[in-house]
């Protein structure tokens, strides 16, 4: 699946930033958040997030 | 709309209300500055319900919830340090009184304010935050009115008039020690 940072966050209802963020690993999105990105990939939250 | 345009419109529309506020002042009519605060308000928020992007997500909450938090905290502490400071020294300028007063009335409300929200965000669904949000602007806006009505009125003090001061109304406070020219 090919999305921009910026299409990947309009389908989960944040800005382009937060999804930098994330990336970046210097914002824990909330559980609502990681499930609807998550959903997107089709794959599980651990699959996707690293919680330290 | 996109957000960069709606961004360069609340700009725009920032200016002319520093503009109006700061002309308003110098002729000494306070309700232009209430009526032009409460349109512009009602523009950006008509203005902001056509903005298809997302504007403010979690993360801008949680970082803002912070922020605010610690903006409290701290304007709390200067105010308070300030109004004793202005209030000592109201023998030297009667004016500093009013200042500390001020200070002291917003940081209560301010105080007030926060407790009140966070008990209500605290019970309440998020839903219901169009409620909240609607009510709050009502009350700021009549506190403001009230507030600039009070210290900006320009009465119960003393004017200076043909070398001396006189009483305006029924000022609580001695003719200032400042040369009257």
């Amino acid at each position: 699946m090919n999305l921009t940072q910026d299409q990947l966050a309009q389908k989960v209802g944040v800005r382009r930033e937060t999804i930098v963020f994330l990336e970046q690993g210097k914002y824990n999105p909330s559980l609502n958040l990681a499930h609807n990105i998550a959903k997107i990939f089709d794959v599980s939250i651990d699959k996707l997030f690293l919680f330290d | 709309m996109t957000l960069k345009k709606y961004q360069k419109i609340r700009l725009i529309i920032t200016i002319i209300i520093a503009a109006i506020f700061s002309q308003s002042i110098s002729m000494n009519n306070f309700f232009i500055p209430i009526v032009t605060l409460l349109v512009s308000t009602l523009i950006l928020i008509y203005l902001r319900k056509k903005v298809t992007e997302v504007m403010v997500d979690e993360r801008d909450k949680e970082i803002g919830g912070k922020s605010a938090l610690l903006a409290i905290q701290i304007y709390s502490w200067l105010a308070v340090i300030i109004m004793f400071l202005m209030y000592s020294l109201k023998n030297i300028n009667p004016f500093y009184e009013a200042v500390a007063l001020t200070l002291a009335f917003s940081t209560c409300i301010l105080m007030l304010l926060y407790a009140l929200i966070f008990r209500y965000y605290n019970k309440i669904k998020m839903t219901d935050k169009k409620l909240a949000y609607t009510t709050l602007v009502l009350v700021l806006f009549v506190v403001m009115a009230i507030l600039s009505l009070r210290v900006f009125s320009g009465e119960d003090n003393w004017v200076c008039s043909d070398g001396q001061w006189v009483k305006h109304g029924q000022p609580d406070y001695p003719a200032p020690q400042i040369e009257c020219k």
